[in-house]
């Protein structure tokens, strides 16, 4: 919950921007509003036939059967039609704003998918699932009370008065001086409501922050004895919120449907009046009458609809500028060239690569190598020495300015990313697996073939699927939970490798993984570098002795470079990590 | 109904209001009654031609008179009904924190804090659902409904209210009918939202894998997918909720349908006037709201059950280690003397403790090493009386823990927690936190010992900078450092940091030891930690290893034993040159 208001004409904006969202709907709008059409024509007939009904037959005494039958059946036809169209109508505009909220649904995830790795650093996932799913049902809200009932108030309304008009101009006139009055409540109560109730919504987020910091500071609440000092400032909180509850339930009890009654009240008063007054001097017509309070009565019913809708349309609005927010978003994925080359040999340069996150501290140094096809680079280097850098670039999960990455001598830059994102298979420290089973989770949204995917967990030796009851249809829960790590590497292992990289980028896993599967895994990963060029991470130097090029890295540079046994011989840094992880004390 | 029986003690607290209020909701159900049959006679007297300026005048201002009144008692029922539920929830939230601020970690170690937020918001606003709209509809439903049967059928014809009757049962049934529909349809329309939020939630968490492969557009056709299927979900949905209103309608046209016939039939047979029969169709009108109530009713009572017995399980929840009757009530200090044969964490099959044995003189410092799980933590746990049940004995001043006034103890104990939770306040009152009307000198103080002093002077707004979300963004160092202050400021007879050092610089680490030292020469302390470092000037250091103790002695008598602790010193050595990236000139 951060800032709820927003200025009145930022209100506008994502309104404005909100009914856009209608526009390739007009056909469906079109059908629901011909509908909605139809039955404000029987809403407003239908007084009619019973104004006549009590003029011409029961103030006359005259029930002739043929005039009854006729009245009775257009009575009944009139309100099965009004029925019939009532529930179309509702039912379509439901149906038009659900898929104009699926619609902006499809949008934002679609701008999710396509937004760059800093704005995934900058803001916490939980923010954009949010954006996705909550704030759009929220919008949804808005679409389907508040927008379908002005409409509908709008219309059953001018139709109304369109059947008083033809009744009796003159009283309909009058009647039609309600309207300001209707229209300034309206507006006093929008106007109110924005302030009070928005208060109390910010009242309870405070009052829910409070609650959920002291929740979790609670063991150090009671180690230093605040409890009671805790308990007076959520009193004091829990105070205000009811104060601004209360405030709310004072201007609900003046503005909603207390003064639209009273309003209504006033229009009777108006309305007998007027007829009482016009039948001193000539006769009035008892059925008009009751015709004129009918309408009345009618015009009414929406307008309350409408004014409990009211106070939730500021949120929807609040929620709507959030999701414009993220679909207005500038850090989008790094763009490619698209240029028509394509990843044969897959030999990899870094020239001269700086690079920074934040444009203000380089974490990456002027950093040169290349990788020969076929052949494997090792990265090594403590925490935040710029490994994962070197591979968050190569994955084109950033942008960079200075230095150049090329490919069979290409820029990276340059190709199109289905070619990279084909050809450079990357393989994650914390193995990502998804809801669905383990075949779903090698294939993925590819086209892999049963027998494809088995392949791949052969290759990787991830025979524990074999052992599964359902083997490769063995479901795999939330983030693969009821796997070890081991295995989850396992799986990840054959989700790229069915896809037969030319390259491999591998992160190797820091976690501690179980002796039984480390085994299968050190052979995987020798089996799967074989005839590929590849780039790893590895937090464990004996994963990596044999790689034909070893860097370490220190603070974004290169403070040595060789093979394992050259490195050894320097007696530097990488020999102390060597000692270290071997636990040898000199 | 029986969370109302449930919520009497409330009633009977606010009887007054729910008395006034109820009495004004009957008041508007009784006045509702005046204006259809005002109309009635208006309209009669114009038919018959019989209405006059005075009786027009009457007849206007009697209406004008009770809408008025209407307006006034409904606002004031509103007032006071409302404002009790609202004052329920006040009242309901202010139990709830209290409750939790008695709670004991055991309970905070079971549930959830996304859990306990949902009983103090979502099932606390049911329940003042239950005490606002509940008790509204409950009386306002009965005296309604009642009143208006009684005029339609004492005031105008028996008969006709009768007839106009008929197909209301047909109403009740099926909207009750279709609310059953709906449940199920409903039900899976929210099952379809949260796939939906689930597949959000696990895209975004898994965005490089997704970008790594190259598969966005596969991933926003599934989503589009999922996403469609919660619309037609939504759109099965709608196809009931659209019944209900078109439903209502059509119930009421029929029923007025036959008062017109039968109406006319009585009016020719001059039974009743045509200003009946038109005040007659106007009570018909009222009628629908009573009939829709009761089917909410029952919702809303259902919902507030379901959630007051909730609360109730929280309420009822017992608050931990209680004292003793006759608990001493001074602050424990001197000597500490920890003897623990064995302790099992409630929940866990093997002990996490055995044989823990010590003895600290006052002033004193005790350093424990040991990897994670070791038992650390668990002695630590056991000092603060977090848990209690173990086989031995900690003695601190002559007396064991359990027999002091748990508040006397922790009085004691100034503890440095290794999550460092900050409140987002100021550092300023951060650091005073459990003196908040500290001087200035003192809290500065505090800060300089810890030294966090200089880095919170380069904040924007210095001490009264704000922390966390809303605020300045501390590093994980300077959090651990203002925690440091924080215990320091209650001046405490031992000082706990739990491995509380670990993520500033070793630097830094040195000087706070070393102005610890000088500040707190006469108290105890006692730190735990992975880097040798921080506990390499202790009077005692505990080498931990599954729970219990492998080596005891200071840094030189360990050194000089060759054993682990010696060998995880070396270690420590290597890695600090590794961390300085040492070796390469």
């Amino acid at each position: 919950m951060t800032n709820l208001t927003i200025s009145r004409q930022e209100q506008a904006t994502v309104l404005k921007r909100l009914i856009g969202y209608i526009r390739p709907h007009k056909k469906a709008l079109a059908i629901a509003i011909s509908i909605l059409l139809l039955s404000v024509v029987g809403e407003v007939l239908s007084p009619i036939i019973i104004k006549t009904f009590i003029d011409n037959h029961v103030m006359k005494m005259s029930f002739e059967t043929s005039a009854m039958v006729t009245l009775a059946i257009s009575f009944m036809f009139l309100e099965i039609v009004n029925v019939i169209c009532r529930y179309f109508q509702h039912l379509h505009f439901n149906m038009i704003a659900l898929r104009v909220v699926q619609q902006i649904r499809v949008d934002v995830y679609e701008k999710v998918q396509h937004l760059g790795m800093r704005y995934f650093d900058r803001v916490p996932a939980g923010a954009t699932v949010s954006r996705v799913t909550n704030d759009t049902e929220a919008i949804k809200d808005l679409f389907i009370n508040v927008f379908i009932a002005i409409v509908q108030a709008i219309f059953l309304i001018t139709g109304v008065f369109i059947a008083m008009f033809l009744l009796n101009a003159k009283l309909a006139v009058f009647v039609l001086f309600i309207l300001p009055a209707v229209v300034y409540v309206v507006y006093l109560y929008r106007k109110k409501s924005a302030v009070i109730y928005m208060a109390m919504r910010e009242k309870l987020s405070e009052l829910n922050a409070k609650l959920s910091e002291n929740l979790s500071g609670m063991s150090i609440i009671q180690m230093f004895r605040q409890e009671k000092r805790m308990n007076t400032e959520f009193d004091d909180i829990n105070e205000q919120h009811f104060a601004a509850m209360m405030n709310n339930t004072k201007l609900n009890s003046l503005l909603l449907r207390p003064i639209i009654d009273l309003i209504y009240f006033a229009t009777i008063v108006i309305l007998l009046s007027f007829f009482g007054i016009t039948s001193f001097t000539t006769a009035v017509e008892v059925g008009v009458v009751y015709a004129f309070v009918s309408y009345i009565n009618r015009f009414f019913e929406p307008i309350n609809q409408m004014m409990e809708q009211l106070a939730f349309l500021q949120q929807a609005v609040v929620a709507g500028k959030r999701v414009f927010d993220v679909l207005d978003e500038e850090d989008m994925e790094p763009a490619q060239q698209e240029k028509p080359y394509e990843i044969t040999a897959g030999k990899i340069e870094f020239k001269d690569v700086t690079f920074s996150y934040d444009g203000q501290t380089d974490v990456l140094k002027n950093i040169s190598f290349t990788v020969n096809p076929g052949e494997t680079v090792a990265l090594v280097g403590h925490t935040g020495s710029g490994k994962s850098s070197i591979i968050n670039l190569l994955m084109r999960f950033y942008e960079f300015e200075r230095g150049d990455i090329r490919i069979d001598g290409h820029s990276i830059k340059s190709y199109p990313q289905q070619q990279l994102r084909h050809k450079v298979g990357l393989v994650l420290q914390d193995p990502f697996l998804f809801y669905g089973t383990i075949a779903s989770n090698i294939r993925l949204f590819g086209r892999s073939t049963e027998q494809e995917i088995k392949e791949a967990a052969e290759f990787v030796r991830a025979d524990f699927i074999q052992e599964l009851p359902n083997q490769f249809e063995q479901h795999v829960t939330e983030r693969g939970s009821t796997y070890s790590s081991g295995q989850r590497q396992l799986i990840a292992f054959a989700r790229t490798m069915a896809r037969q990289p030319k390259i491999l980028v591998l992160d190797e896993a820091t976690a501690s993984i179980d002796t039984e599967t480390e085994v299968a895994i050190q052979e995987s990963l020798e089996r799967m570098r074989k005839g590929r060029t590849t780039i790893a991470i590895a937090h464990r130097l004996s994963t990596i002795q044999d790689a034909e090029q070893i860097l370490v890295l220190h603070h974004g540079e290169i403070v040595e470079r060789g093979n394992h046994q050259e490195l050894l011989a320097k007696k530097g840094l990488y020999h102390k990590m060597y000692l270290l992880q071997n636990s040898i004390v000199e | 109904m029986k969370v109302f029986l449930k919520l009497g003690w409330f009633f009977k607290l606010q009887w007054r209001e729910y008395t006034i209020g109820i009495v004004m909701l009957i008041f508007v159900a009784l006045l509702q009654l005046v204006p259809p049959k005002i109309i009635g006679y208006t309209i009669d007297e114009i038919g018959t031609g019989t209405l006059t300026k005075s009786s027009l005048l009457k007849w206007i201002s009697i209406i004008a008179l009770v809408a008025l009144c209407m307006y006034v008692l409904r606002y004031y029922w509103r007032k006071m009904i409302f404002g009790s539920s609202n004052l329920l929830a006040k009242i309901m939230r202010e139990k709830l924190f209290r409750h939790f601020t008695k709670l004991g970690t055991s309970f905070y170690q079971q549930r959830r804090i996304g859990d306990l937020m949902a009983h103090a918001t979502n099932d606390v606003s049911a329940v003042q659902q239950t005490a606002g709209g509940g008790v509204l509809t409950l009386f306002d439903s009965i005296t309604t409904g009642g009143f208006v049967l009684i005029a339609m059928a004492f005031t105008i014809d028996w008969r006709l209210t009768l007839i106009a009757l008929i197909p209301m049962p047909l109403m009740a049934f099926s909207t009750s009918y279709y609310g059953k529909l709906i449940h199920q349809r409903f039900r899976d329309a929210q099952a379809a939202f949260s796939d939906l939020n689930d597949k959000t939630q696990e895209s975004i968490s898994g965005v490089k894998v997704i970008k790594s492969f190259g598969y966005q557009q596969e991933d926003i056709e599934d989503f589009t997918k999922l996403s469609k299927d919660v619309v037609d979900k939504n759109i099965r949905v709608a196809r009931i909720d659209s019944l209900f209103d078109p439903t209502i309608s059509l119930v009421i046209a029929i029923s007025y349908f036959l008062t017109l016939a039968f109406g006319a039939k009585f009016i020719v047979e001059d039974a009743m006037s045509i200003g009946d029969l038109v005040a007659f169709t106007a009570y018909l009108g009222l009628l629908v709201w009573p009939m829709l109530a009761i089917g909410m009713l029952f919702n809303i009572v259902e919902r507030g059950h379901a959630s007051y017995e909730r609360i109730e399980q929280i309420l009822n929840e017992p608050i931990g280690m209680e004292d003793r009757a006759d608990a001493l009530t001074h602050v424990p200090s001197g000597d500490l003397s920890f003897h623990i044969n064995s302790f099992t964490f409630p929940g866990d099959a093997t002990p996490s403790l055995r044989q823990v044995h010590f003895e600290l003189k006052e002033g004193q410092t005790l350093g424990i090493v040991g990897k994670t799980g070791a038992g650390k933590s668990a002695i630590l746990k056991l000092l603060l009386r977090q848990f209690d049940g173990f086989d031995g004995s900690i003695i601190l001043g002559g007396h064991t823990i359990e027999a002091y006034e748990k508040n006397k103890l922790r009085q004691a104990i100034g503890y440095v927690p290794q999550d460092h939770f900050l409140f987002s306040t100021t550092v300023y009152q951060n650091i005073a936190f459990a003196q908040v009307d500290a001087a200035t000198e003192e809290v500065e103080q505090a800060a300089k010992v810890a030294h966090i002093h200089e880095d919170i002077l380069r904040f924007s707004n210095g001490y009264e900078t704000v922390v966390g979300e809303r605020g300045v963004a501390l590093s994980g160092g300077q959090k651990q450092r203002i925690s440091i202050a924080r215990a320091l400021m209650m001046q405490p007879n031992v000082l706990i940091l739990d491995d509380s050092l670990s993520a500033v610089d070793a630097k830094t680490e040195e000087a706070i030891l070393e102005s610890l030292k000088m500040a707190r020469d006469k108290a105890t302390t006692i730190i735990t930690s992975h880097r040798l470092s921080a506990i390499q000037h202790a009077h005692i250091i505990l080498f931990m290893e599954n729970g219990t103790v492998v080596e005891k002695g200071t840094h030189e008598e360990l050194m000089e034993l060759q054993g682990r602790y010696y060998e995880m010193y070396q270690l420590q050595q290597l890695e600090q040159l590794v961390e300085q990236g040492g070796g390469t000139q």
